[in-house]
């Protein structure tokens, strides 16, 4: 019988992953992976001192 | 740091590199085996189980796999009484929500009580193994000491204040206890816990397109490719062939992330031209399902030559192996030999897991070597740490464009920085993560999470233990720094059933 589940938040990871899986007969027969959450450093960087980047975008 | 440094066409002095290079070493280091235990090891090792072990057979496995000292039947019943505590608490910690008793799990109880007291020892080794980057960077994760040009922390064998001979000694007894726990304890206990889970080099594939921008320079040009573990690009599973990196191949697709581009979304964008406008089109929560035919996530989709690409300990030592890296190829092929499999066994959930267990040892192994380079260049007096003279933006051009490579410990990153009139003009970064968990492109390609999870077998869709092994076995970092957590502090693994 084919089920679909949602795992959210996926733990033991860095951060939020949401899994939505598509499962047949046992098996997995499709998945998708979602961030859930956003980041922006790109945008909070615009405009800064160029010497300064690293300091915001290390660790990611 | 690169990718300005790159723009600004500035080399920066050898010290700077091989500090680097310890930093990223020890890094991985601390950042795989923790993963290992503590983030992978529960998919596989039954905690509840190890309350059954005898402790005395614990003891012979041990002892039989290697001359790790923590090893008596006295230390696994004190483990073991450890646990049986904890668990009679009610309180279990990092162990709640488990997936206790699932008939996935397939280690003997002995072998669980084996890793979970590994589990515990880890804890207190990563704590120790780390100073090495509190030293070179102030502070762990986030260093203090990086400088555009070089780093920020002084070299001089004759000062107090400085890195000295003080310091390298400290580093090599830390880098000793950092491998000697690699090889006594995580690679045995890797390969033990293995032998059980053989089925899962069937398992967890994925796109088998594999990229490694390469890491721990051995020269100080700009993305030089003169590189201990190598640059390149493996495509369809096929090992006889390592493909160039062109920076100019990758871009990044917003079709079914919560993005929209100024040109339409249905066409890549190069990260010089990448745009960061975010437009959540997705349901309000609380949600069943999301509408995966449309837009569904914060992660774009990064592809290179319009494909997906799985980056990572595998993906690095795929491409290395691949290049005839010596070391490499030795650990790998012992790794395979012992658990009686072929390289195809490789890619796989197994296979992605033991090459993470593989990186950790030839990079341990590596860590005295460099930390002994660092010592070397002190003695013949080098001290230099820093190129300052394109410090001051007036030594700048009006427009530069530069971008930087790295290998974190979870895989390729690159940053693409377009500076103006000295400010940055645009800034994008394509991380490790965003590369494994993508979400579909315009032509519809699974990411590779996506694409490892299906074929996994689930045995009970309640419980999808199998979902997490394979998901783990790539060490999501979804947040990297930016992250988030409820004001109790407590995050809890909810499964919705439909």
């Amino acid at each position: 019988m084919a089920k679909k589940i949602a795992i959210d938040p996926i733990t033991r990871i860095e951060g939020h992953l949401r899994i939505e899986a598509q499962v047949d007969g046992g098996r997995v027969v499709d998945a998708w992976a979602a961030s859930t959450m956003f980041r922006g450093i790109e945008i909070i960087l615009k405009g800064r001192d160029p010497r300064d980047a690293w300091a915001f975008a290390q660790r990611i | 740091m690169r990718a300005v440094e790159n723009a600004l066409n500035i080399t920066i002095p050898d010290n700077a590199r091989i500090i680097r290079n310890i930093i990223t070493a020890i890094q991985y280091v601390q950042d795989h085996v923790i993963h290992f235990y503590h983030l992978h090891a529960l998919d596989w090792v039954d905690v509840v189980s190890a309350l059954k072990a005898d402790p005395r057979k614990t003891a012979q496995l041990a002892q039989s796999i290697s001359d790790w000292h923590n090893s008596s039947t006295d230390y696994f019943k004190t483990v073991q009484a450890k646990l049986k505590a904890f668990v009679e608490s009610g309180q279990i910690g990092p162990f709640t929500h488990g997936y206790w008793g699932h008939p996935a799990y397939k280690l003997p109880p002995e072998a669980n009580l084996m890793a979970v007291a590994h589990y515990l020892e880890a804890l207190d080794w990563q704590r120790d193994v780390i100073k090495i980057q509190a030293l070179l960077g102030a502070k762990n994760p986030h260093a203090q000491t990086y400088l555009v040009g070089g780093m920020a922390v002084p070299v001089d064998p004759n000062s107090q204040n400085a890195l000295n001979a003080g310091s390298i000694a400290f580093m090599q007894k830390l880098a000793k206890k950092a491998l000697e726990f690699v090889q006594k304890v995580y690679i045995p206990d890797l390969l033990a816990v293995a032998s059980f889970y053989k089925e899962w080099a069937n398992y967890g594939a994925g796109v088998g397109n594999y990229l490694a921008y390469g890491v721990f320079e051995q020269d100080n040009i700009s993305n030089t490719e003169n590189l201990w573990l190598p640059r390149g690009i493996i495509l369809n599973r096929d090992l006889s062939k390592v493909h160039p990196v062109d920076q100019a191949k990758i871009t990044e697709y917003v079709t079914h992330s919560w993005y929209t581009y100024s040109d339409g979304d249905d066409k890549a964008k190069h990260p010089w031209q990448g745009e960061t406008n975010y437009r959540y089109t997705g349901p309000k929560p609380p949600y069943k399902f999301l509408n995966t035919d449309g837009k569904y996530s914060w992660l774009k989709a990064p592809r290179y030559d319009d494909r997906p690409m799985e980056v990572g300990p595998l993906a690095r030592m795929l491409v290395a192996y691949a290049s005839g890296h010596k070391r490499v190829r030795e650990v790998i092929d012992g790794v395979l030999k012992h658990l009686g499999v072929g390289p195809e066994a490789l890619f796989s959930t197994l296979g992605r897991t033991a090459a993470r267990g593989v990186e950790t040892l030839v990079v341990a192994e590596m860590l005295p070597v460099w930390i002994g380079e660092l010592a070397a260049n002190m003695k013949k007096g080098d001290l230099q740490i820093c190129n300052n003279e394109k410090w001051d933006p007036s030594t700048w051009p009006k427009e530069a464009q530069g971008y930087g490579w790295h290998e974190a410990p979870r895989g390729a990153l690159g940053h693409w920085v377009r500076i103006r009139d000295g400010k940055i003009e645009n800034y994008q970064i394509v991380v490790p993560s965003t590369w494994n968990g993508s979400p579909r492109d315009a032509k519809g390609q699974r990411g590779p999470y996506e694409a490892a999870l299906v074929g996994t077998p689930v045995a009970d869709p309640d419980r999808p233990i199998e979902v997490l092994r394979t998901v783990h076995s790539f060490d999501p970092c979804m947040a990297c720094a930016v992250h988030v957590v409820d004001a109790t502090g407590k995050k809890r693994a909810k499964i919705r059933i439909a």
